[in-house]
């Protein structure tokens, strides 16, 4: 193993161990609200609402649901990580180090994303376990909720690295984050909104997202998957660049 | 001849909010050397330490270790150099034995050298007890050490010891006073900054001064004196603060008189 594998690892092992440490906190919390999603949407509103588009309700729901946990986890990883060894001044052991910013970006990056594909993975394995739901198109799912968990990923490094206090985070997730996500069609479909809101749901690029990820589990989309596909791409990709250079150019990380 | 462990030409560092915290300082810093960065409080002592462990980005002026540039080639420079901050910044999620094995990590050490080399350290701070410990339960003295330990885990030849004894018990700064003193021997290279003047008066070979960002005067202690015409380092630093009348042989004198 080169020295630049031993130090992109035992900085992600590093990102890895510390939700490991709070489980209870970081993998229990996140599923046991998983869990309640499925519970109130399936059993509750799954009893009035039998079908959309054809799809039992709670099934229609999941797909969004899995991709909620991927993102939502992978971004506060992320963001608290960063913010609270910034904090501590913590941080400082891995910038003084011979690592490149690729290798930190890519390290906090990755945990981030081990943490939201954890969540997702069990909140998948319930799910097919609790319910009918299916894998019908595998070779989009993957590439798409890969994705979502790296662009979510990078999304908590960015708002992590910008943030000077916790509120900034706790901003960042309630504020933007959840708006954007349950707006984005997680329990609906858009095409049921009245006008303006159909439109305006269209606007939301996690609209394009969940749109995606439940294409790749039940065939169901409102959305054109090639250009979907692509600009996800694109803007994961826009992203990390991004981060790239803050990473580069020390950007609130080095005075 | 050896590169110069620390080569320091004309740094320069304005922070975003205009405040010049170095104004064109320069220092070398030979081979083995145990020298000593002695300034009050905002001189500019943690900024260079910063500027030269990349925490900080200077604005100007060069840094060089053992031949390296600290920019251009920040990877063999960072990895010559060992950093004992001023703050206890361990990660609270860590052990103390994990706090050392990341930091071999970062350091690109393998897997069995983390291992022996952590459990050398930890023996080596009185540690061993506490390997398995998270930080955040140790004492304020335990941190301290696992802090040197943490700066000395990936064999620096440079290390850099930013007030390292700043709050903690006699036995535990003669402890640390003792095991620097024996890595000097071994021959790495100390850059210590404290506010201990005894400490760098017992310790350091050669010792500058640092006030308002720049360089007021470096040397021996004796060198130092001369320079201030006074009779002890801790008299020259007091010429270098402007306050001579706090001179314990002055206010001696003003007493017995």
């Amino acid at each position: 193993m080169s020295t630049w594998q031993i130090r992109f690892l035992s900085l992600w092992r590093r990102e890895i161990s510390r939700f490991m440490k709070i489980k209870k906190q970081t993998l229990g919390g996140p599923l046991l609200e998983t869990f309640l999603y499925i519970s109130v949407f399936g059993a509750a509103l799954g009893s009035r609402i039998k079908e959309l588009h054809g799809i039992e309700y709670i099934v229609f729901v999941i797909p969004g649901l899995i991709m909620m946990a991927f993102a939502t986890n992978a971004f506060s990883n992320n963001s608290s990580s960063i913010l609270q060894q910034k904090f501590l001044g913590a941080i400082h052991d891995q910038l003084s180090s011979p690592a490149s910013p690729r290798e930190l970006l890519l390290a906090f990056s990755l945990g981030g994303f081990v943490r939201g594909l954890i969540v997702a993975t069990l909140t998948f394995i319930v799910a097919i376990v609790l319910t009918n739901l299916t894998v019908d198109h595998v070779l989009v799912l993957l590439p798409s909720i890969f994705l979502v968990g790296f662009f979510f990923a990078n999304l908590g490094v960015l708002i992590g690295v910008r943030a000077e206090q916790f509120d900034d985070v706790a901003f960042a997730q309630t504020f933007i984050l959840q708006p954007l996500i349950f707006l984005g069609g997680v329990f609906y479909s858009a095409a049921l909104l009245p006008e303006p809101f159909e439109t305006l749901t269209k606007f939301n690029p996690v609209y394009y997202m969940i749109s995606l990820v439940r294409y790749g589990f039940v065939g169901f989309t409102e959305v054109n998957i090639p250009l979907a596909l692509a600009a996800l791409t694109a803007a994961t990709a826009a992203l990390f660049l991004l981060n790239l250079r803050l990473f580069q150019r020390g950007y609130k990380l080095r005075s | 001849m050896p590169a110069p462990a620390l080569e320091i030409v004309d740094l320069q560092k304005r922070y975003p909010n205009g405040v010049e915290a170095l104004r064109g300082v320069s220092i070398g810093i030979q081979p083995g050397d145990f020298f000593g960065l002695l300034g009050p409080n905002g001189a500019g002592k943690s900024t260079l330490i910063h500027c030269t462990t990349g925490l900080a980005q200077p604005t100007g002026g060069e840094i060089r270790v053992f031949g390296h540039d600290a920019i251009s080639d920040y990877g063999e420079a960072r990895a010559a150099v060992g950093l004992a901050p001023q703050e206890v910044n361990l990660d609270q999620f860590l052990t103390c034995e994990e706090t050392l094995e990341f930091h071999g990590g970062y350091f690109g050490m393998r897997k069995r050298d983390r291992k022996e080399r952590a459990a050398e350290l930890l023996e080596t701070f009185s540690l061993t007890a506490k390997a398995r410990e998270r930080t955040r339960a140790l004492s304020g003295g335990m941190k301290r050490r696992l802090i040197l330990a943490r700066a000395l885990m990936h064999r620096p030849r440079l290390l850099i010891l930013d007030e390292p004894t700043a709050g903690v018990d006699i036995e535990l700064r003669l402890e640390l006073w003792h095991y620097v003193q024996k890595i000097n021997a071994e021959g790495v290279t100390i850059l210590l900054t404290t506010h201990y003047l005894e400490e760098a008066d017992q310790l350091c070979g050669r010792i500058a001064f640092i006030a308002d960002g720049q360089i007021a005067a470096q040397g021996t202690s004796e060198d130092l004196a001369a320079r201030y015409d006074v009779v002890n380092l801790e008299d020259a630093y007091l010429a270098l603060v402007g306050r001579r009348e706090l001179s314990r042989s002055h206010v001696d004198g003003g007493v017995t008189a």
